[in-house]
């Protein structure tokens, strides 16, 4: 889970060279790392490749008007949620309103006022900084911490688009606690709530960063294991088993919880839809449940569709 | 055009005494003889466009370096431009700013 910048890039795109690097001058006591630019069309560019958090825009540019480079920011995707406080020498109400209807969420008029610009680029970072963290809480399943199920549909998405472009591998797991529902009405709901958090954090443990953890359901999780073919998944799988059966619970001692694992690598008929994969890993995930429980389970195992295994 | 007297009354920058302003002041101050020069060549030709950019380009930044009244004085004459003023009568404008950033000092 990414972590709020402890130093917000903040681009500047003024035509005026004193201004620039009055500004470069001014807030560097703001801990707030500076790109400056005096074109509008090099503005964008750096806008799309570097993401900042802020933009100071100045309005009265005389090669691309800076109107356009407001509404060419979001217009494009990848730019449109930059904040963007746009600095003019006009103080005509007929431009701050255009300004504001554009998508600026702050008009500033030349010349400025330093300490006040400086609060008003603060606040806007707050604001970035919230928008970030909102965004993020709408993704993330409360309870564990992980991934919630949008997030992870929309990254299996990708995967599965992605492996079909390129045919890099990933492995989709299906996990499941065995005899949950008993666990609660045994031990109650703290036991299930220790339970899911304390498998979540070892889930954590024992996957990259750049695999992806979800909380499919109620005791269910979902990973993407990238750039892993189902033999990788299954050991990195059984590592985790292995730690959750071995873990002694503080509210019941004596009981130990273990999980089935469905793994698979492929899908079950078309590969370019994301269900496909999901019910092969589910399958996989059924199979280990109906056999013993707490164990792992690869598809090609069973599966008598499996593509064959690469030489090698 | 008058040339600006540097010996009348020098102003100095609000920031004058701020270490982190004086590079940024100094090179400031210098560009001024260009300015001056350019804004008196943009009179005299009646390149009113030109002369309006150098007018707000002035307006926008003397302020931020400590030059209050180079702002105010190049505003005048911005809204004097843009109200298609007649050459004369937006001379006293342009006198006063050629006279104040002569002035100006680190």
């Amino acid at each position: 889970m990414p972590l709020p910048e402890k130093q917000p890039t903040v681009l500047l795109i003024d035509d005026s060279v004193e201004i620039l690097r009055l500004l470069e001058v001014r807030l560097r006591a703001d801990n707030v790392h500076l790109i400056t630019t005096t074109n509008g069309l090099d503005g964008l560019r750096i806008a799309t490749e570097r993401r900042p958090a802020l933009i100071l825009l100045d309005l009265d540019m005389p090669m691309m008007d800076g109107f356009e480079v407001l509404r060419e920011l979001k217009d494009n995707a990848s730019t449109a949620n930059i904040p963007v406080i746009v600095i003019s020498g006009s103080a005509d109400t007929v431009d701050k309103v255009a300004g504001f209807d554009l998508g600026a969420v702050d008009y500033v008029c030349k010349p400025f006022n330093m300490p006040e610009l400086r609060a008003r680029m603060r606040s806007a970072l707050r604001i970035h900084q919230l928008m970030q963290l909102l965004a993020q809480r709408a993704q993330i399943d409360g309870l564990t911490g992980l991934w919630n199920r949008a997030y992870f549909d929309d990254r299996l998405a990708e995967e599965v688009a992605g492996h079909r472009r390129t045919k890099r591998p990933f492995s989709l797991v299906m996990c499941d606690l065995d005899l949950f529902k008993s666990l609660n009405d045994t031990h109650g709901h703290p036991a299930g709530d220790a339970a899911l958090q304390g498998f979540a954090t070892q889930m954590l443990s024992v996957l990259r960063k750049e695999d992806v953890a979800c909380r499919y359901g109620g005791e269910e999780f979902a990973l993407i294991l990238r750039e892993t073919d189902a033999t990788q998944a299954c050991a990195l799988v059984e590592r985790l088993r292995v730690m959750l059966e071995s873990t002694r619970w503080a509210l019941h001692p004596e009981r130990t919880i273990t999980a089935s694992f469905g793994v698979c690598d492929f899908a079950l008929g078309d590969p370019a839809l994301p269900e496909n994969w999901l019910k092969n890993a589910d399958n996989a995930m059924y199979y280990a449940k109906k056999h013993g429980r707490n164990k792992v389970h690869n598809a090609a195992d069973t599966e008598p569709n499996a593509p064959l295994a690469k030489a090698g | 055009m008058p040339k600006p007297d540097a010996k009348a009354s020098p102003i100095r920058s609000d920031f004058a005494d701020d270490a982190d302003m004086a590079e940024l002041i100094a090179m400031f101050v210098g560009e001024m003889p260009n300015r001056i020069s350019a804004i008196t060549e943009c009179y005299e030709e009646q390149r009113l466009t030109e002369l309006q950019t150098l007018a707000h380009q002035l307006k926008g930044s003397g302020s931020g370096y400590g030059f209050e009244p180079v702002s105010q004085i190049a505003a005048q004459l911005e809204s004097a431009l843009k109200s298609h003023v007649e050459l004369e009568a937006m001379r006293n404008e342009v006198e006063s700013l050629i006279d104040i950033c002569g002035r100006l000092s680190c």
